[in-house]
């Protein structure tokens, strides 16, 4: 017989017995289900924490410390000469800035400029205190008026504002902000002199995404400014060319694995945001695979479902059977006849759940809404291959489980099926 | 023609053997009709199934157009089957969820068919059996005279040079009874099939050209147009 006439036949078969097909789907589609919105609460989930941990850092910037001197972690013995300070980790210099910036993979180098900013005004409004930081990687900062280029760096003599301080700064809104100066009064840390005052043009204003885990309203510059502003402050002050840590950024094409290992090699310590996206997603992961292992458990029991109703199947058509055969049906004609229907009844089951589960997505806006995430955020996110592939593999199960039946149809003697009367 | 020689065959084994057939021959010509006559239990039934290479009897030989069908293997039968012979049973057999069309249908798709071709065979056989109007009604919405009719329009529409009818008329009355007989021997005179009847009706026996009466699984007598040979 023909593929398609079996298929056909098969399905046909399932037509006349909707109820007991329906509910053996229903079965499988439970499984299915399940696996489906595990995928697919991993994947968004995964999705949602690499924004996240984008918004809160560059994963391809690597934060490099002095190495501590002791390997050993154990608290040392207390003894009058003990160095009060034995958990200093040391800074870093100029020296190890060259140093590091020569290393395979490394794009550039900036120190973490310390800087404190005397007062911020602009003319004709009051001067107040602010926080200035030096943006010096490429992290994604959440804009609500102006612009920054493509690397989200900000360029020479422009500063980014945020929210909290444009009613000070006498600006009406945030539009009305970009473009206008600001100016930033800056003392030497030895006090000599009046100071010098820095004028920064607001290229942007940011403001607070529900995706940071932790926001300080701080005056943004360029690490171009910072750096100039930094020698001016510690010039004489003796703790000029001193670091707490510096920030490597790597070139695109280097893999930040290796590019670590180097730093570390050179003899620094190394912290890299991989590093948490690694054990979150890992988190992620034992979590995901765990349901997904209950749904194959469903979805074992339902194989057993199949079974059942493929040998109940085969028993109320004896009869068909041994017509067909009498005709000149072959044993594997029957035996495909019955594993066909089997695998419309896999394909059922699995079309239902994937289907099912896919209009869980329908409930991304309120999940949103009660975890209070970003909107337009797809913590169930499906991807199409997934339910695919999970329907082939359910047609294949399916097929194995109606494989004892589909024998047993195939081995019947005619002449004992149409004695059946 | 159909050569039956020194056919045998056993149920059981050892002390519960029971001889269904024993060295049964006879020959048939091509296109007669034949009734194969007997008791229930007589062995009628698995003479017929040897005949058809439904059952494989231990010894004997069954040569049809010169060739012993128990020495095909299993897919040369099966093959056989599909494409020269064809059965009508008591009971039917019709499957009853499905159509008419879809009934008839089957025998073709067996026999590989291309799907073409299928729809005017299809067509032409309800037609013979006038059931040309059912086509699209479903088997169970038949009469018991109407389902026969349909089996005898699958059992046709293949063309089979041999037509096997195992008491095509015990579940009906006598007026579709008749209509019934009438079909199948008009295929038989029309087409130069062989009509094969297993039936203990003497009146429908009657009306074969050759009769093969059959007793504890032994051929009792066999006539020709009346006559005891």
């Amino acid at each position: 017989m023909k593929t398609r006439d079996i298929i056909r036949r098969a399905g046909n078969s399932l037509r006349h017995a909707k109820i007991r097909t329906l509910l053996t789907s229903l079965a499988i589609s439970v499984g299915a289900f399940t696996v489906t919105v595990a995928l697919a609460a991993g994947a968004g989930t995964q999705e949602y924490t690499d924004t996240l941990i984008k918004s809160n850092g560059d994963e391809r910037s690597l934060s490099i410390f002095a190495k501590s001197d002791n390997q050993d972690q154990t608290p040392k013995e207390y003894t009058q000469s003990s160095s009060q300070s034995s958990q200093d980790a040391g800074t870093l210099s100029d020296n190890d800035v060259a140093k590091i910036s020569k290393i395979n993979g490394i794009e550039s180098v900036t120190p973490t400029y310390n800087l404190g900013a005397t007062y911020m005004t602009r003319a004709g409004e009051k001067k107040y205190q602010a926080d200035i930081s030096i943006k010096s990687d490429r992290t994604m900062i959440t804009l609500e008026a102006g612009s920054l280029p493509s690397t989200n760096e900000i360029p020479a003599g422009k500063a980014v504002v945020p929210d909290e301080y444009l009613g000070v700064l006498g600006f009406k809104n945030a539009a009305d902000a970009i473009g206008k100066t600001v100016t930033v009064h800056f003392d030497k840390l030895s006090r000599l002199g009046a100071g010098k005052d820095w004028a920064f043009v607001v290229a942007a204003v940011n403001k607070q995404s529900s995706l940071q885990l932790r926001y300080q309203p701080k005056l943004q510059i360029s690490a171009s400014d910072g750096k100039t502003i930094y020698d001016y402050q510690h010039a004489g002050s003796g703790e000029q060319n001193s670091y707490g840590s510096v920030t490597a950024r790597m070139a695109s094409s280097a893999d930040v694995d290796k590019t670590k290992q180097a730093v570390k090699d050179a003899g620094y310590d190394v912290f890299s945001l991989k590093d948490i996206q690694q054990t979150l997603f890992q988190f992620i992961d034992v979590v995901k695979w765990g349901v997904v292992g209950f749904g194959f458990l469903a979805i074992l029991a339902s194989v057993f479902g199949i079974i059942n109703t493929q040998y109940i199947s085969v028993l109320e058509r004896t009869q068909q059977i041994g017509l067909m055969k009498a005709l000149g049906a072959r044993r594997r004609d029957i035996g495909r006849l019955f594993r066909y229907e089997a695998a419309w009844v896999g394909f059922l089951g699995g079309a239902i759940g994937t289907g099912l589960a896919v209009a869980t997505s329908l409930l991304n806006p309120w999940i949103n809404t009660t975890l209070g995430l970003e909107s337009g955020t797809e913590l169930l996110l499906f991807k199409p291959m997934t339910s695919i592939v999970l329907v082939l593999s359910l047609i294949i199960i399916a097929v194995a489980a109606g494989y004892f039946p589909s024998r047993k149809a195939a081995k019947l003697d005619p002449i004992e099926a149409l004695r059946t009367e | 023609m159909i050569e039956v020689k020194n056919v045998t065959k056993t149920y059981g084994k050892k002390h519960n053997a029971f001889q269904a057939l024993g060295d049964v021959s006879f020959t048939i010509p091509d296109g007669a009709s034949v009734a194969i006559i007997g008791k229930s239990g007589s062995g009628k039934s698995t003479l017929m199934h040897a005949m058809s290479g439904l059952d494989r009897p231990e010894s004997g030989e069954v040569v049809i157009d010169g060739r012993n069908i128990l020495k095909l293997n299993q897919k040369q039968v099966d093959m056989f089957r599909s494409h020269r012979m064809s059965f009508i049973f008591q009971s039917f057999f019709v499957q009853a969820n499905e159509s008419c069309y879809d009934n008839v249908s089957l025998p073709l798709e067996i026999a590989n068919v291309p799907a073409r071709a299928r729809d005017k065979k299809i067509l032409a056989a309800l037609e013979a059996v006038e059931l040309l109007d059912k086509k699209k009604s479903r088997a169970r919405d038949l009469s018991g005279g109407q389902k026969q009719r349909l089996a005898i329009a699958r059992a046709i529409v293949n063309d089979p040079k041999i037509l096997f009818a195992d008491e095509p008329t015990g579940n009906l009355d006598s007026a579709t009874g008749a209509v019934v007989e009438e079909l199948l021997f008009g295929y038989n005179k029309n087409k130069g099939a062989t009509l094969i009847i297993v039936t203990h009706d003497a009146e429908l026996a009657a009306k074969c050209d050759m009769r093969i009466n059959i007793k504890d699984g032994v051929i009792e007598a066999i006539e020709t147009k009346g006559k005891a040979k």
